[in-house]
């Protein structure tokens, strides 16, 4: 049974994944530039939409918790990352570490840290208290959501930052059958990529991943055994506030850092999450490339038409489609 | 017949004094201040200026907000549907009526009543459509569905060149008597009516029998079903009901601002009716309209006020979000079941 749903899907989107490529590859009249640069562009629009989607899969996952702070931690990440490679802000390393090449890494474990430990207060302090009440779940994450925004906006003020450089790489671009493309993208595309076999190794070949993907199956079991789940809810809500803030540093040098970094990204990511089906980590890597391919193809075909709406809802028709196909989405279990 | 309006009464005064009240809160709110409630005549026209006035139109929002957090409640307090896409009925009827009123060359009173009509028909077409695509996903799934939806649908009248995309488009074409910014005391009372039909028109339907396999439906569906109920129609009734209560929230609204744009569709008239519906009481008759008074008046009295600590002086407008954000944290951690519920509850114990 479930093989079969498996088989069903795999096939289903590769049909998806060749038809959106025919199309642009058709499209493109045989010109390998045009047809490198939507694929690529689509690959990139995902990986950014994996960013933040990769954390709420986690969570959602394990703790049937639909955080919809998540966009604000990615946003905080931009903050705190921009922060400590830039002078001003609430610590200037500049002086103390001269070199940007070394303040990036450094940014991006600050925003890891700042991510973790706002994850661990949020699990600990307030939603502990409501597990098995999903809606109140919702409406606390929510409430989260604009104390900390808010409080972001007190700390950076609202105008938004742009980055400067990091490693010559943020505005170089490289050349692709006579089409330019932009290396940070390029940079992005691989983040999004080790994220991705990180998170995969992390769930599939360490005790603590093998310990996650058996409370997804049932927990109740799990704390038969004698483990302390709730010790573990707190690890992956960490991990995916982590990832999340992760994911913002990432993408702050292209993105740069504003107050509406969180609502940009986070209903794309939830129908991304949802369409994957909801608590599975292959499901929202492959939901985001697909929505990100679609993007970048309707990108493609609509430019310069009277249907320049449709990229921007692309996210929500791929969505509502996969849905009515599969109510549980690509890869969720039909419980 | 005396006997029973006299039980009525008795069962209800608390109701009626309010209604009283609403009645007559522009006179008293004139007699206090000294301001007409009708404005202040500027020839043969009216400025609508003075506090009557002024808290007149606060009122009409309040009882905007109320309508809809009682048409959410509806579907996700009485029937257990917890739906993300609301706004698409308050837009989509606020939208209708728009159109009908500013793009339909018809006299303005018929386009009146049939931008009125067809907003709710299609409402409620739209949300039989919703809900039979949507209804056999579960929980989560079936959320976020209605969310797309919705979103869809702001941000395609976001873009759309013939509403004037994300400017939206002002309404001029309004009958004098109605106008909210001719004769406002009208309009108030027209607001007030609709408020009180709509929560008598739930507390009816909910005290019928459909209302009872409602609440069926949200206690345990598969036992509503096992017993021969079809869920799956009692659950669309709610959607459809709810969708059209909403279009009428969503047409006063446009009424009331004279402005017809895509921000009616946003993710916020989703929000908003749920948090009030949580915050005053979810599944209770008042609940919404408590929280949605509750929120709405906070906001009006705060929102101007500046407090001074030292030398740091803050702006309530500024922080509004933070004091919302801590409302809704505190409010599911400390009282889960609103104030309305957590009253009813403390009142019960004590009686019983």
């Amino acid at each position: 049974m479930t093989s079969t749903i498996r088989r069903s899907s795999t096939v289903a989107i590769a049909v998806i994944f060749c038809g959106l490529l025919l199309f642009t590859f058709v499209r493109s009249g045989g010109n390998l530039g045009n047809f490198g640069i939507t694929v690529l562009s689509g690959l990139f629009q995902g990986m950014l939409l994996f960013l933040v989607a990769s954390g709420l899969s986690i969570i959602f996952g394990l703790m049937d918790i639909l955080n919809l702070a998540q966009g604000t931690y990615f946003m905080l990440g931009a903050y705190v990352a921009y922060d400590i490679q830039h002078a001003g802000g609430v610590v200037d390393l500049t002086q103390t570490i001269p070199n940007p090449n070394v303040r990036f890494p450094l940014a991006l474990i600050g925003a890891v840290l700042v991510g973790g430990v706002l994850g661990v207060v949020l699990e600990r302090g307030l939603l502990r208290r409501l597990y098995s009440r999903p809606v109140f779940q919702l409406v606390l994450t929510f409430g989260v959501a604009l104390v900390l925004t808010e409080a972001i906006k007190a700390i950076w003020t609202t105008t938004p930052y742009s980055w400067t450089e990091v490693f010559g790489l943020r505005t170089q671009t490289f050349e692709l059958f006579g089409q330019a493309f932009s290396v940070y993208r390029l940079f992005i595309i691989g983040m999004g990529f080790l994220l991705i076999i990180g998170i995969a190794l992390l769930l599939r070949r360490t005790r603590i991943g093998i310990i996650i993907r058996a409370g997804v199956e049932d927990s109740t079991m799990v704390e038969a055994l004698g483990i302390n789940v709730r010790a573990v809810f707190t690890l992956v809500f960490t991990l995916g506030c982590a990832v999340a803030a992760l994911g913002g540093a990432v993408a702050a040098p292209f993105l740069g850092a504003s107050s509406s970094l969180a609502d940009a990204f986070l209903l794309q990511a939830v129908a991304v999450v949802v369409l994957g089906g909801m608590g599975s980590y292959e499901g929202s890597a492959v939901g985001s490339l697909m929505v990100g391919l679609a993007i970048a193809v309707a990108q493609d075909a609509t430019i310069g038409t009277s249907l320049s709406v449709l990229p921007s809802i692309t996210p929500m028709l791929v969505l509502i489609l996969i849905l009515l196909l599969r109510p549980s989405g690509l890869f969720g279990s039909t419980r | 017949m005396g006997q029973t309006l006299k039980r009525t009464l008795r069962e209800n005064w608390l109701y009626a004094l309010i209604l009283i009240g609403l009645i007559a809160f522009p006179f008293i709110v004139g007699a206090i201040t000294g301001s007409s409630p009708n404005g202040v005549p500027r020839g043969d026209r009216m400025i609508m200026r003075g506090e009557s006035v002024r808290w007149q139109a606060v009122l009409i929002e309040l009882f905007i907000l109320s309508i809809l957090a009682m048409s959410y409640n509806l579907m996700f307090g009485f029937t257990g549907v917890v739906s993300f896409g609301h706004a698409l009925f308050f837009g989509l009827g606020g939208y209708i009526l728009g159109l009908a009123l500013e793009y339909v060359a018809m006299d303005t009173g018929v386009a009146l009543v049939v931008g009125v009509l067809a907003g709710v028909a299609v409402c409620g077409v739209v949300g039989l459509l919703v809900g039979l695509v949507s209804l056999r996903l579960s929980g989560v799934y079936f959320a976020i569905f209605t969310l797309a939806i919705a979103e869809m649908f702001f941000i395609y009248f976001g873009r759309l060149p013939l509403t004037r995309a994300e400017d939206g488009f002002p309404i001029t074409e309004l009958p004098i008597w109605l106008d909210p910014a001719q004769s406002r005391l009208t309009f108030y009372y027209v607001a007030l009516a609709f408020f009180v039909a709509v929560f008598l028109f739930i507390r009816r339907l909910m005290n019928s029998p459909t209302g009872a396999v409602f609440k069926a439906v949200r206690e345990n569906e598969d036992r509503a079903q096992a017993i021969g109920y079809n869920t799956l129609r009692y659950k669309l009734i709610a959607i459809i009901l709810a969708g059209m209560i909403a279009a009428l929230a969503g047409m006063l609204q446009i009424l009331l601002n004279k402005k017809v744009g895509p921000e009616l569709l946003g993710i916020s008239n989703t929000v908003n009716p749920l948090l009030m519906t949580i915050i005053g009481g979810i599944g209770t008759f008042t609940g919404p309209v408590v929280g949605a008074s509750g929120l709405h008046l906070l906001d009006t009295i705060l929102r101007e006020s500046v407090i001074t600590i030292g030398s740091l002086s803050i702006r309530i407008a500024d922080v509004w979000e933070l004091i919302l954000g801590g409302i809704f944290m505190i409010t599911v951690i400390i009282f889960p079941q609103g104030i309305v519920g957590t009253w009813q509850r403390r009142r019960g114990k004590r009686v019983g």
